[in-house]
This record gives structure tokens, sequence and C-alpha cells, in this order.
């Protein structure tokens, strides 16, 4: 076993153990963070198996391979709670959220471990950048899910297609922060940017038609 | 250096017509669903454009696994698709007409064609996802012909061929590649398809107008 499983081991088992003094909601929120963990750690074996398989070095790996098996794995969960639990649309967004952030959080871990943590401000950048490209990802995803698609067919052609835009997203921003100067920084930049539109989106969606925030 | 300077002016382009539709969005206010659609399917294009010219950039090379891409291009047919069927939403009767099998025989065609080159599945998919929104489109022309469609959708769906029909052009240009030079015929072809891209909002306003 190599550290990170242990290092999976170790953050998870508290927030498993939290599970037993949780209501129905914070728990479902709970298990959705910890599946995001989980679904990176499972992320990471089959992007290598992939990359090992296809001969693509670390640097292609990540930028080509590593954003369409995330984004593929981060969704999973999602659609196993859509398609068993068949949820209330206000519910979808904030689930979708939680897996992201969990799949964030160990995403920054493994970073940390490889990298290690002497340059907080590096850190701090990178840990604010990656965790608003997840999110922003996993926003883009749920907004399609809750207000475009009205019916089955086009929900399933829909989402996929949204998940394709997240996918290139993704791997622009793998991209751009594999580099240095100023090409990373515009990579940096890019989450927290879009990050600041979607939320001016959504406030002037909410003044405009305030009966049809609920889910946002 | 020339593929550079197509794909930053086809982004340029994508990009105004991006910010045209959140414009007509914001001041037309109804129909937004369609408006949306034709955002996400430009937005889905451009992403594509730019991860191909970062790495071009970069890397000096086109990207080696390009599944990326190649699946922001593919997909974006999708978006184009459910675009033409909400614009279509309202009309009442739907009927068989024979002359939309001109859509599949031309798509079933090129994918034979391009099969010398490309592999299978990738065509097969291609062929699925192009023929869907030509399909709609073709059959929105016809309706109008026999009076069941509202006029004003014609531009729109002559906008929606053309933009299907230079994708093909682009890709038999690329299939007889003739290097990084202006005289390629692929750069002036993608450069129509790119054209198509401002003529969009344009289009699907007159369309969408009450």
């Amino acid at each position: 076993m190599t550290v990170i499983e242990n290092v999976f081991i170790c953050i998870t088992a508290p927030l498993l153990f939290s599970l037993l003094c949780m209501k129905r909601r914070e728990r479902r929120m709970m298990v959705f963070l910890l599946s995001g963990m989980s679904m990176c750690l499972l992320s990471s074996y089959i992007s290598s198996y992939l990359a090992m398989v296809q001969g693509a070095d670390v640097v292609h790996a990540s930028m080509e391979i590593s954003p369409l098996v995330e984004e593929i794995m981060k969704f999973l969960p999602m659609i196993f709670f859509l398609m068993v639990f068949e949820p209330k649309k206000e519910d979808i967004p904030v689930n979708v959220m939680m897996i992201a952030v969990g799949f964030a959080t160990f995403e920054n871990i493994c970073y940390l471990m490889r990298n290690g943590s002497g340059h907080l401000v590096n850190l701090a950048i990178r840990g604010f950048a990656t965790g608003a490209m997840h999110v922003m990802c996993g926003y883009m995803v749920a907004m399609g899910l809750v207000h475009l698609w009205d019916r089955d067919w086009i929900r399933v052609a829909g989402t996929l297609s949204l998940m394709a835009v997240a996918i290139s997203y993704h791997g622009i921003y793998n991209i751009l922060v594999t580099q240095t100067g100023p090409a990373a920084v515009i990579g940096y930049c890019l989450p927290l940017a879009t990050a600041g539109i979607a939320w001016a989106a959504r406030k002037r969606f909410n003044r405009k038609y305030p009966r049809r925030t609920a889910a946002f | 250096m020339i593929e550079i300077i197509d794909y930053g002016l086809q982004m340029a382009l994508i990009t105004f017509c991006i910010n045209a539709s959140v414009l007509y969005m914001m001041r037309m206010g109804n129909r937004q669903k369609a408006w949306i659609l034709l955002i996400l399917t430009g937005t889905d294009y451009l992403l594509g454009d730019l991860y191909w010219t970062l790495f071009l950039i970069f890397y000096g090379e086109t990207a080696p696994f390009s599944y990326i891409p190649y699946l922001s291009w593919y997909t974006c047919y999708i978006f184009l698709f459910l675009l033409v069927a909400e614009v279509r939403s309202e009309r009442r009767e739907r009927k068989f007409r024979p002359l939309l099998l001109i859509v599949p025989a031309f798509t079933g065609g090129m994918c034979i064609f391009f099969l010398q080159w490309g592999d299978v599945i990738g065509n097969t998919f291609t062929v699925v996802l192009r023929t869907l929104p030509m399909w709609q489109a073709l059959d929105g022309l016809l309706a109008i012909r026999d009076g069941q469609e509202k006029k004003e959708k014609r531009f729109f769906f002559l906008a929606v061929m053309a933009f299907c029909l230079a994708e093909y052009g682009t890709d038999t240009a690329s299939c007889f590649w003739m290097g990084d030079t202006i005289r390629n015929p692929y750069f002036w072809i993608d450069m129509v398809l790119a054209a198509t891209f401002v003529v969009f909002p344009r289009a699907l306003r007159k369309a969408v107008e009450q």
C-alpha cells in the first residue's frame, strides 16, 4: 500500500464516524463529501492505468487523460443518487457541490504529499484555484440538470454535453497551470474569474426571478 | 503559425457570438432556454478551439491524445440539435418528409469517405451527431415551404445547415492537407465556419422574436 491510501484512510475514518451522529440531510452531504474524496483516489488509479496503456508521460496524462477521467468519476456518485433516490431538484446542486469539494480537498492533499507544504502562498493560490475549478465544473452540470433539461432523453444528452464542457474547461486549466510565468497565473485566475461571473449571474437571476431560485 | 492565427480569429468570432447571445438574452427576456443553448454551443466549440490552440502554442504540436477537443467539438452538435429542437418546439404537426433522407444519405456517404483516414468509432459518432441538427434544420426549412413553420425561422435553419456543411468542408479539406499555407482551403472554409457563428445570434433573434 502506498502513502496516499494511508492518508485517505486517516482522513475518511473520522468523517465516517461522524456519519453516525448526523441527521438525514447532513449525513447525505457528508456521504457526498466522502464519495468525492473516494472518486479522487479512484480516478488517480484509472488515470495512471490509462496513461500507462497509452504510453503518456505524467505531463501529458495530467493535461489529456486526467480531466476526462476526473470529471466522469466525479459525476458517478451523482448519477447513482439521481437514479436510485430520485431527489428533489433543490437537493441536486448542493450535493454535486459537496462531491466537487471532497474531490478538490483530496486532490489538494495529494498535491501537498507530492510537492511539500513549504510555500504557503503557492499552496493557497493552488488550493483556491483547484477548489473553484472543481466546484465550477460541478456547478455547470448541476445547473443543466436542474434548470435546462425537462425531458429524460434531453437530460441524458444535455448532461453528457455539459460534462464535455466541464472536461474541456478542466483540461484548459490543467494545461495553463502546468506552465510557468503568466500562463500559470492566467490558469490560476481562470476558475476564480469564472466563479465570480457565475456568482454575479446568479445574483442577477435571483433578483429577476425570485420564485425560481429555490435550487440555488 | 497560420493555424494559430486561424484558431485565434475563430475564437474571437465565437466569443462575439457568445457575448451577443448573452446581450440578446438579457434584452429580450423570452425563450431564454434557446439563448442558453446557443451560448453553450459556442462555449463548447470555443473551449475545444482554446484547448487545441494552447497545446499548439506551448508544445508546438497538436495534442497527441486529442480526446478533449474532439469531445468538445462533437458534443457541440448535441447542443445545436437541442437548440434547433427548442426553436421548433412550437410546431403543431410532425410528418415525415421523404426529402429528408438526403441528410442521412449525405452524412453516411461522407462517413464512408472519411473512413479511409479516420477510425470507425469516431466517424460513426460524428455521423450520428451531425445528422441530427441537419435533419431538424432541413425539416424546418421544408416545414416553412409547406406553411407549417414561421418564415422568420428560415435564416436560422439556413445558418445551422451552413455550419454543418462548413464542418464537412473543413474535414474534407483536412483529408487533403496542403500544409500551413494561406492557399490551403482548410483555413478558408474554417473562416466560413467561424462566420456562421457570427450569424447565429441574429438568426436566432429573428427566429424567436414574438
